[in-house]
């Protein structure tokens, strides 16, 4: 009994003591600021005047979009059928609105590196992914490995800016119609969790083009896109939840510095019946302590 | 900030001796510069004298010969091994061995077996010997990069090495998981190394590409055989037998375009080739709506198909920016060359093309290149002058 008030009283009093000075850094290892990774947006910032004042304006869009939406739960009509084999696009570039979507970034956006990239739309109404990756690292004792250039979709909202998630569980497989260059591309599926250690998680899979003036349509079923997170490949492989896709993208990141072209038609979803796969990759129970560390 | 407070700081700084490196104050105030004049020490560069940079003879024996030096200089008391391996890691490049497995294994039996090994679970999870773990993991990370596929002689290596708990042991489990996935996963495969011959890179890319239709058919022409060429070069020309047909049913009246150069990008290499292409066919993307019931016409007496509008659906060549006739890469990329493709392809199936008017849009600067081989390391290009 007294050693165990005793220990008690220690517990306490290491507890009580509180420190005004810290001498450490804060190991944030686990803790996100925002889900951009502490990143700073490379969209125009408005300051609060501003904001109000687009606020305000913005106010009967997103009106007009909310009673679209209330009317469409009246009618609560989901698609429940999804056609074998015909393509529901998804991403459009056919009119010049449609780039609002979404957002290109480089590496020399944040200042860790010299590319750069552009996403625009060409005389025939389809969306170009061109630029050039440059593999010079900066001098900054920092980076160590440099040369990217991506566009994601921006973040996927219901009416006044509410957060939402696509739902694609109807489908198995994506289908693009691209032209490239013969490089290969890696396709970035946002699954963005609820906790901090989920914001940044990601399901790739790799985009290989042919080359040439012919139009490649890439069918990549969803059961082949890997998990990872913060850009590395997790030892524990889930498949994809298809309900809740955060974001869509396409990273410029093959090993080869140089300049690319990818030009996109549309990029679809298709339901196949053919296709059972849940998922490509083993799922076996392995050693204790020794994934996922 | 007082004049006094100032100067405080500044004594402070100089009985450290951190007043050099003490940047936003000693850049930004030209006042207190003034009022105290520092003396400053004498820089001291330091230079580290890299032994790789010394050797004259770049290759892989060398390479190897360096790291036998190294094993060899001290038996005993072997130090310094994560800053050889560092170093020369770096220099692989230059060397010309990024891509071979012998060197990385070389390199890892730097590392004395047994003496990392952890004795303890505590160490084995807090990362035993971090320095060492962490070089092997940047050795290990070099080697995915540069696509190297490890064997399992280097599994036993590592687990000499650190032990099974080890993390490069961990990691390079993951590449062996990962990296025989991907390795042939793409559906246009290449040729592993990849030639450095201008001639084989072109027909590559051009048998890549026109892989999109199988009848298509990759011919090799020589401009030598037309008379009057002024060049002495090849010709990799690709034409499928639906091209030949729709170049025979174009209107004669529509001139031809040759058009380049485009660049496909193999590996690393960036190859040149042109296309023979004419005006887009109208295409008519009216459809009839199949659920539309405000017409129904019965036939009762008729057995045509109720359909009126059958479309032939058309083929990949032909696109809404033109109809491609044909593709080609030249050894020269010049407009005699060029000539010489669509004389060779007159004389090869299609007369048409000896009353089409032809027409060459060319972007003129490039013209002198054919291949630009740019690898991720160095700046290299290869150029064959026209002319």
């Amino acid at each position: 009994m007294n050693n165990i008030s005793l220990f008690r009283n220690c517990c306490l009093k290491i507890l009580n003591r509180s420190r005004s000075l810290h001498t450490t850094n804060k190991l944030s290892l686990f803790w996100e600021k925002d889900d951009r990774g502490g990143y700073p947006s490379t969209l125009p910032q408005q300051g609060i005047k501003e904001k109000m004042r687009s606020g305000l304006a913005e106010m009967k869009e997103e009106i007009k979009l909310w009673c679209h939406e209330m009317k469409e739960n009246l009618e609560s009509d989901p698609q429940i059928l999804f056609r074998p084999e015909e393509v529901d696009v998804a991403w459009r570039f056919k009119n010049p609105e449609s780039l609002e979507k979404w957002i290109a970034t480089c590496d020399s956006d944040y200042n860790e590196g010299f590319s750069n990239c552009t996403l625009a739309r060409n005389m025939y109404g389809n969306a170009v992914f061109s630029g050039n990756i440059n593999l010079r690292v900066p001098k900054d004792g920092r980076v160590y490995r440099a040369g990217y250039c991506n566009i994601k979709t921006k973040p996927f909202r219901r009416s006044f800016k509410r957060e939402t998630y696509l739902n694609w569980i109807g489908y198995n497989t994506l289908v693009m119609k691209i032209r490239g260059d013969g490089r290969t591309y890696l396709l970035n599926i946002g699954a963005r969790g609820y906790y901090d250690v989920a914001w940044l998680d990601q399901y790739h899979y790799q985009l290989y083009t042919r080359g040439g003036p012919y139009w490649q349509i890439a069918k990549i079923p969803f059961s082949k896109f890997y998990f990872s997170s913060k850009g590395r490949i997790q030892d524990d492989q889930h498949p994809l939840t298809l309900n809740k896709i955060s974001s869509f993208g396409i990273s410029a990141q093959d090993r080869h510095g140089g300049r690319f072209n990818l030009e996109i038609d549309y990029i679809g979803l298709e339901y196949d019946p053919k296709h059972v796969e849940e998922f490509a990759y083993e799922m076996y129970k392995v050693d204790k302590g020794i994934v996922s560390v | 900030m007082s004049m006094k407070h100032l100067f405080r700081i500044s004594g402070i700084l100089l009985k450290n001796n951190s007043i050099l490196t003490y940047n936003p104050i000693s850049s930004q105030r030209p006042l207190h510069l003034a009022l105290v004049k520092f003396k400053q020490k004498e820089e001291k560069a330091v230079v580290i004298r890299d032994p790789f940079d010394d050797v004259k003879d770049k290759t892989k024996q060398s390479y190897l010969q360096m790291i036998n030096i190294f094993i060899n200089r001290d038996n005993v008391y072997r130090k310094g091994h994560v800053e050889f391996i560092y170093s020369a890691l770096k220099h692989m490049h230059e060397f010309g061995v990024q891509r071979d497995l012998e060197v990385y294994k070389a390199l890892i039996d730097v590392l004395p077996k047994g003496k990392f090994l952890p004795t303890s679970i505590i160490q084995a999870e807090f990362m035993h010997y971090p320095k060492q773990q962490q070089c092997i993991i940047d050795l290990l990370s070099q080697m995915e990069e540069n696509s190297v596929l490890p064997d399992l002689d280097m599994e036993d290596q590592l687990v000499a090495i650190f032990g099974r708990r080890g993390f490069p042991v961990r990691r390079y489990w993951r590449m062996m998981y990962w990296m025989p996935k991907w390795k042939y996963a793409s559906p246009f495969p290449l040729p592993d190394p990849m030639p450095t011959d201008t001639y084989e890179l072109a027909k590559l890319a051009i048998e890549r590409i026109s892989n999109v239709d199988p009848t298509n058919q990759v011919t090799i022409y020589h401009t030598a055989d037309i008379k009057d060429s002024v060049d002495d070069t090849w010709i990799i020309s690709a034409q499928s037998a639906t091209q030949k047909k729709l170049l025979s049913e174009s209107d004669l009246k529509e001139p031809v375009f040759i058009e380049g150069p485009f660049t496909v990008f193999l590996r690393g290499n960036y190859i040149n080739y042109f296309m023979l292409r004419g005006k887009p066919k109208p295409q008519d993307d009216s459809f009839e709506d199949p659920d539309k019931v405000e017409n129904i016409s019965v036939n009762f007496f008729s057995s045509k198909p109720p359909v009126k509008s059958i479309v032939k659906v058309p083929s990949v060549y032909e696109q809404e920016d033109g109809v491609i006739y044909s593709l080609c890469a030249t050894g020269t990329s010049s407009k005699d060359s060029l000539l010489s493709w669509i004389r060779h392809l007159e004389l090869d199936g299609n007369p048409t093309l000896g009353t089409l008017p032809v027409v060459f849009t060319l972007k003129s600067q490039i013209k002198e290149i054919t291949v630009e081989n740019k690898s991720a390391g160095g700046e290299e290009h290869k150029k064959i002058d026209d002319s």
